[in-house]
């Protein structure tokens, strides 16, 4: 049973990051590798929330989730938009450089020291028992919790409102999008937008459950292997490919070797190249793409 | 013969009118991810050197240090070697990770400069019989500290010894918590299980699982401090109510606060603020000057890293050059007033030092407050 709680909980920090991956490429082909560091910002943003708003926790989180979406938002319009029209390694390279630019900045404005917005909101990680004697830490329950909230809001948003259809349309075919009224800008900057706050929120939920620390932007580059295996184009491929990339680690941990959880989401990834380069879930004719 | 040629090379090129100051070249992990751990030891290095500046610097000229950002890379750390020999350093520094050794070591042994290890994990290349160029001050010490580790285990211990071990798959933790192992076993203990945790883990839970079923009565970790506690606080989280010792890093003191778990203990080799030494009054007081943004409790290792050199270049007559600083760190003696179980102490063969303190701490939910498990334990190092 302990193990299924271990599966469940990496498994939605890995689904939680990846569909930020995929939202961004599904809707505008770029691949965004400042994804770490866009999630860790949005740590840095809870721990700053929660000292400005000290006493008041729920507030501290509606603001760094706003925060974060609004970042997301203003990656686009400031930076990501230039890029419109360019070459698609042009823009994977503008996110390295992104990547690079936030990095520098998170170490001046918040320094190096590992930090605990949990206690700064004034709250503790209890542990508690889910039956069978297994037990979940209160930050992993609400990190199943939350990953589930955001991927059925992303099926219901993408298939039952006017924005979600648009998005859709515009990742499909951006030109006869735009010939029928569709705002590409508008669209790729709330597809940042989202995906910058639920990376964010898994940034936000991973340093509740173990605190803020550098090597947080390393697990943002952790989730994409499982984004590819499920196919870089489909939430529910990011979804499956999250639990057999977390399975595979956590099963390995437990029977075989602890330094093979390092690699085994990169050997899944190869296999999965090898018997299916587009991934689980993900559409063939976007191979060449990818 | 090439170690002559190297020290002719070295005496011709560094040409001593131009310096008016001595000067000693840093590279450190400033940004990248141990940033956490080496920063605070540098700026705390430049703030000490800074006040001894103030006092009118070291035999009446000043001590210059560059210090100069490697991320943790290798290829960084070997560019800024070779970028702080142009600038003629008399002594090069490193406070970053062991990967970023080997291109410091091989600039060092080309240009014959000594290479110094302030606050980065001391090399064995320092122990006795030491490398003629390495020489090393920092709190850690591998196979020493597991020594000193699992004996405090075994005095403590009442029961049988079950004992765990845990670490991250960085080759210098992997390698002391393999002797730890081996160690436990000719002490009598029982080693149950060992879980290397990749650099990073977005969740230490399941290394934690495997520990706990194992059910040691104690685990062990050595390793970066995020390894060390996230392991802990998982196993905690699963119900596991045995000991842990584990390495007290620059934050120990901060970090026992915040736990505040009376059977979680660390074990390191430098004084804690709450002894209020008359130095710590004194590093207080040049940290606010400084004006220094992290908690003073982080600063221990970088102070001493900046009186090890301060004595080190008192030691060296004016003109210096890079060999009268390797004849003065050759026989080296630093009072550390207290930082530390004793003096510092460098001979031509033991570059690390002559004696390793060690102390234990906790937290005491009775007095709520951090309390001392035991006081310094020395061990000899010796060949």
């Amino acid at each position: 049973m302990q193990l299924a709680v271990n599966i469940a909980v990496l498994a939605a920090i890995y689904a939680l990051i990846a569909c930020g991956y995929v939202l961004i490429y599904r809707t505008s082909r770029v691949l965004s590798l400042a994804h770490g560091e866009l999630m860790m910002l949005g740590a840095y943003g809870l721990a700053a929330t929660a000292s400005l708003f000290g006493g008041h926790p729920l507030i501290a989180i509606a603001a760094s989730a706003v925060l974060a979406l609004t970042v997301g938002v203003l990656v686009y319009v400031m930076l990501m938009r230039r890029m419109t029209g360019e070459s698609v390694l042009a823009a994977v390279l503008t996110t390295i450089a992104l990547g690079i630019l936030l990095r520098g900045l998170m170490i001046l404005m918040f320094g190096t020291q590992t930090q605990y917005p949990l206690q700064q909101l004034g709250w503790t990680n209890a542990s508690l028992p889910v039956g069978a004697g297994a037990r979940i830490s209160a930050a992993g329950l609400v990190l199943v919790a939350g990953t589930a909230t955001v991927y059925l809001g992303l099926f219901a948003f993408l298939r039952l409102t006017r924005w979600g259809i648009r998005m859709r349309a515009a990742g499909q075919n951006p030109l006869l999008a735009a010939q029928r009224g569709i705002r590409l800008h508008g669209v790729y900057a709330l597809a940042w937008g989202l995906a910058t706050f639920t990376g964010g929120m898994a940034g936000m939920l991973i340093a509740c459950d173990a605190g803020i620390e550098a090597t947080l932007v390393t697990i943002g580059l952790k989730a994409f292997p499982a984004a590819l295996v499920g196919g870089l184009d489909s939430l529910l491929g990011a979804l499956a490919g999250s639990v057999i990339i977390a399975a595979a680690e956590v099963l390995l941990i437990n029977y075989v070797d602890p330094l093979l959880s390092d690699v085994v989401p990169f050997f899944v990834l190869l296999a999965m190249l090898i018997l299916r380069p587009w991934g689980l879930c993900g559409t063939r004719e976007e191979l060449d793409r990818v | 013969m090439r170690k002559a040629l190297a020290a002719l090379l070295v005496a011709t090129a560094w040409p001593v009118a131009a310096q008016d100051a001595y000067v000693v070249g840093v590279s450190a992990a400033m940004t990248g991810p141990g940033a956490g751990i080496y920063a605070p030891v540098v700026d705390a290095m430049k703030a000490y050197l800074d006040h001894v500046n103030a006092k009118g610097g070291v035999n009446g000229k000043q001590v210059r240090l560059i210090v100069l950002d490697d991320g943790a890379e290798p290829s960084r750390a070997a560019a800024n070697a070779k970028k702080l020999l142009s600038d003629k350093v008399l002594m090069l520094i490193n406070t970053s990770l062991s990967s970023t050794y080997a291109p410091m070591v091989t600039e060092s042994k080309r240009s014959g400069v000594p290479l110094y290890f302030g606050g980065s994990v001391c090399p064995k290349d320092t122990y006795p019989p030491a490398d003629p160029l390495q020489f090393c001050s920092s709190a850690f010490g591998a196979n020493l500290d597991s020594q000193g580790a699992l004996a405090f285990v075994k005095a403590q211990a009442k029961d049988p010894v079950r004992i765990g071990f845990a670490a991250m798959a960085i080759p210098i933790a992997r390698a002391e918590i393999d002797y730890a192992e081996g160690l436990s076993r000719t002490m009598g203990m029982t080693p149950v299980e060992k879980q290397i945790s990749p650099p990073p883990a977005p969740d230490y839970t399941p290394f934690a699982t495997k520990l706990k079923d194992a059910n040691p009565n104690w685990v062990f970790s050595w390793s970066p401090w995020v390894s060390q506690v996230r392991t802990f606080e998982a196993m905690r989280r699963l119900g596991w109510n045995g000991r842990y010792l584990t390495w007290a890093h620059l934050n120990a003191e901060d970090e026992l606060e915040r736990i505040k778990d009376p059977e979680f203990h660390v074990i390191g080799t430098n004084a804690f603020f709450q002894d209020n030494l008359p130095i710590h009054a004194e590093i207080r007081a040049i940290t606010h000057r400084a004006n220094l943004k992290y908690p003073v409790t982080y600063l221990t290792e970088g102070f001493i890293a900046g009186m090890v050199i301060e004595g080190a270049l008192k030691n060296t007559p004016w003109p210096p050059t890079p060999q009268k600083v390797l004849a003065a760190m050759n026989n080296l003696k630093v009072d550390m007033k207290g930082l530390r179980g004793g003096p510092l102490e460098w001979t031509k063969d033991n570059h690390f030092r002559t004696r390793q303190y060690y102390r234990v701490w906790r937290w005491d939910t009775s007095r709520n407050a951090v309390s001392r498990v035991q006081d310094w334990q020395a061990i000899d190092v010796k060949r």
